[in-house]
């Protein structure tokens, strides 16, 4: 059985239809990537799959392990092992880092079972994974995203990805905003938790994400469709030759 | 007869007559009283308070937090009781009860002077060592009863003290509590003054601090407002002296009916003082949230630095929120700044954490926590902020904040 499966997919938003079946396969310890223009529905896929409001499935499956995700509330989601890489994370005065993962983190232990994580506990879980990410331990008691960089809203990303470890992780255009050493330690961070039992679907607009993260899958969106798929010399050729044939033949 | 003065009310002849005292003849503000409008009092005037009886209390309520190596000093219905007390304050401060002078003021402030029993005053003399805790248990008997405790502060020059007030009551018949606090800060002297008011849901609570900070004297003080049915909690401070600063800042968090007002009058009298306020509000159910915050700055007081914010946070659609902030400005080298926002909780903010695994209610509670956040980590004494910060959490708890999805 596939880890994630989306079978033809159809989502509107404010009545304007944007996903027009989608259907993709992830198996465990995959990694696909899915590239297109602006407008194409990349973001509208991510965010159907997380259960954002304002999103209305109109046609359409999504399963995780053979179970029906589009039934679950966006935090049962995400407790079953969703995870959703922001590509615009939002900052929230008055919540520290610290205790957003912790109740994260303990929300996760309720629904496996097991006790709440002790102070001492978490801090040395956290100060290994703000080490492994080269992120100042700091960092966890100032306000969530609160007047962090770029860089450092995309690795607070991974951070909570790496504690919470997912079963599928989606990464929303990952890539935009970051330089290219914050793209490499992203990355790193990313590549580190790919293992045979978790699978990855990478938004992107750019290939650049692509030669640190290499993907299995390769496949392009236009429209609202999966227009083409293949290995990861597609997303070569897309740079090389743009999306325009693409936009073209689905229009 | 004034119609902007509630004269009918029941803290008259009868009243006095069953403390063998003289009676009170003043009236109660009525709504066309300006600094009264949002907080009427009509339903207060109906209710035939008597005096508090001893009421037999023989522990504080568990709900009252235990400050460690902190000083107690408990009032029943007013009255100071003294095997419920831990009086060893420590060094640097001692403390005295006296006879309330009759003083001018506001009519509340001369109905706590008519009727409190004895003032609980605490004079510091140099560092205190022991935060002092100071609590008020409201407590009715068979019938309705108000109280009127009376708290007295006076910090001599370079002196510091941090005092923590607690004012709860017993579940049972209504009751009514008029404290009153009289703060005097000294010269170059230090007080921090952290009060709770989490009454019982039927209570009525109007309190008045009256506080002065003379020259590079700190006032720091912190208001929570968490229950009762009618709350006010109205600040008054002069600062008198160059180079004086005060910190007040304050929370409230509201459900069900209740009603709550903070007022608060920054009286800048001298030059190159400095005066912060930041207060938050989160209102749910058909609650009722003031705040009245008035800035005077006299012609003399140069250099002045004087700001003010208010936000409040509405949990539902039924609650209402007024503020008024009045700014009276008569020097013309100043610096005054204020601020007013109400908002919803962001949806954006509710799926991120959701999006993490955090269920809704969950979510709501770490958001309003963040939204107090702002206010409440003002307060520089980091054990009473852990302490406050708990009330909050429970608070949201008990209310089921997240019914509201």
């Amino acid at each position: 059985m596939a880890l994630l499966e989306i079978k033809n997919l159809y989502a509107s938003v404010a009545g304007k239809e944007i996903l027009k079946g989608i259907t993709l396969k992830l198996q465990p310890g995959e990694v696909h990537a899915i590239m297109g223009p602006n407008g194409t529905g990349k973001s509208t896929l991510s965010n159907v799959i997380a259960g954002r409001d304002g999103y209305e499935v109109t046609k359409g499956e999504v399963l995780l392990d053979g179970e029906d995700v589009l039934a679950m509330a966006a935090d049962e989601r995400a407790r079953a092992g969703i995870f959703l890489a922001f590509q615009y994370p939002v900052e929230i005065p008055g919540v520290t880092t610290s205790a957003f993962l912790k109740t994260a983190l303990n929300a996760k232990r309720r629904q496996e079972g097991k006790p709440e994580i002790d102070a001492m506990e978490f801090l040395k879980l956290v100060k290994a994974k703000t080490a492994q990410l080269g992120m100042p331990y700091d960092m966890i008691k100032r306000a969530l995203n609160v007047g962090f960089s770029g860089g450092e809203k995309k690795r607070a990303e991974v951070l909570q990805m790496t504690m919470l470890e997912p079963r599928v992780a989606i990464l929303d255009e990952t890539d935009s905003g970051l330089d290219i050493d914050a793209l490499r330690v992203v990355s790193e961070g990313v590549n580190s938790l790919r293992s045979p039992d978790r699978a990855f679907l990478v938004i992107t607009h750019y290939q650049r994400l692509l030669d640190y993260i290499v993907p299995d899958h390769v496949h392009v969106l236009a429209h609202g469709r999966i227009v083409a798929s293949g290995g990861k010399e597609l997303a070569l050729e897309l740079e090389a030759e743009g999306y325009a044939k693409y936009l073209n033949a689905a229009a | 007869m004034k119609p902007s003065l509630i004269t009918e009310h029941s803290f008259g002849e009868a009243y006095a007559k069953r403390l063998g005292v003289a009676p009170w003849r003043g009236n109660l503000p009525g709504p066309k009283v300006e600094e009264w409008r949002f907080t009427p009092l009509r339903s207060l005037a109906k209710i035939v308070f008597a005096p508090a009886d001893d009421v037999d209390v023989d522990a504080v309520p568990r709900t009252v937090p235990v400050i460690p190596g902190a000083a107690r000093l408990v009032l029943v219905n007013g009255a100071y009781r003294k095997e419920l007390s831990d009086a060893n304050l420590g060094k640097g401060v001692e403390f005295s009860q006296g006879k309330v002078a009759a003083k001018e003021g506001s009519s509340l402030i001369a109905l706590n002077a008519a009727y409190a029993p004895e003032s609980l005053a605490l004079h510091v003399t140099g560092a205190a060592k022991k935060i002092i805790h100071i609590i008020s248990i409201g407590a009715a008997g068979a019938a309705p009863t108000a109280l009127h405790p009376r708290i007295t502060v006076t910090a001599e020059a370079g002196a510091a003290v941090t005092l923590v007030e607690s004012h709860v009551g017993l579940p049972g018949e209504t009751y009514f509590s008029n404290p009153v606090a009289s703060i005097t800060v000294g010269e170059g002297a230090t007080v921090r003054r952290y009060v709770s008011v989490d009454e019982d849901s039927e209570a009525f609570h109007l309190a008045t601090s009256l506080v002065k900070v003379a020259g590079g004297g700190t006032y720091e003080a912190f208001h929570l407002g968490l229950g009762g049915a009618l709350t006010r909690q109205e600040v008054r401070i002069a600062l008198t002296g160059e180079n004086a600063s005060v910190r007040l800042n304050g929370a409230y968090a509201l459900s069900g009916t209740s009603h709550h007002d903070f007022t608060t009058v920054m009286d800048h009298v001298m030059p190159s003082c400095a005066s912060s306020q930041v207060f938050k509000g989160v209102v749910d159910g058909e609650s009722h949230g003031v705040y009245q915050g008035r800035i005077h700055v006299a012609r003399d007081a140069q250099k002045t630095d004087a700001r003010q914010v208010h936000k409040a946070l509405f949990l539902s659609r039924g609650p209402q929120i007024d503020c008024k902030p009045e700014l009276e400005i008569y020097a013309d080298d100043v610096q005054c700044a204020h601020g007013a926002a109400t908002g919803e909780i962001d949806p954006n903010h509710m799926f991120y954490l959701e999006a993490r695994g955090i269920d809704p209610e969950t979510a709501r509670a770490l958001l309003v926590e963040g939204f107090l956040a702002d206010a409440v980590n003002e307060m520089s004494d980091e054990v009473v902020r852990d302490i406050f910060g708990v009330a909050i959490g429970t608070w949201l708890k008990r209310r089921a904040v997240g019914s509201h999805a």
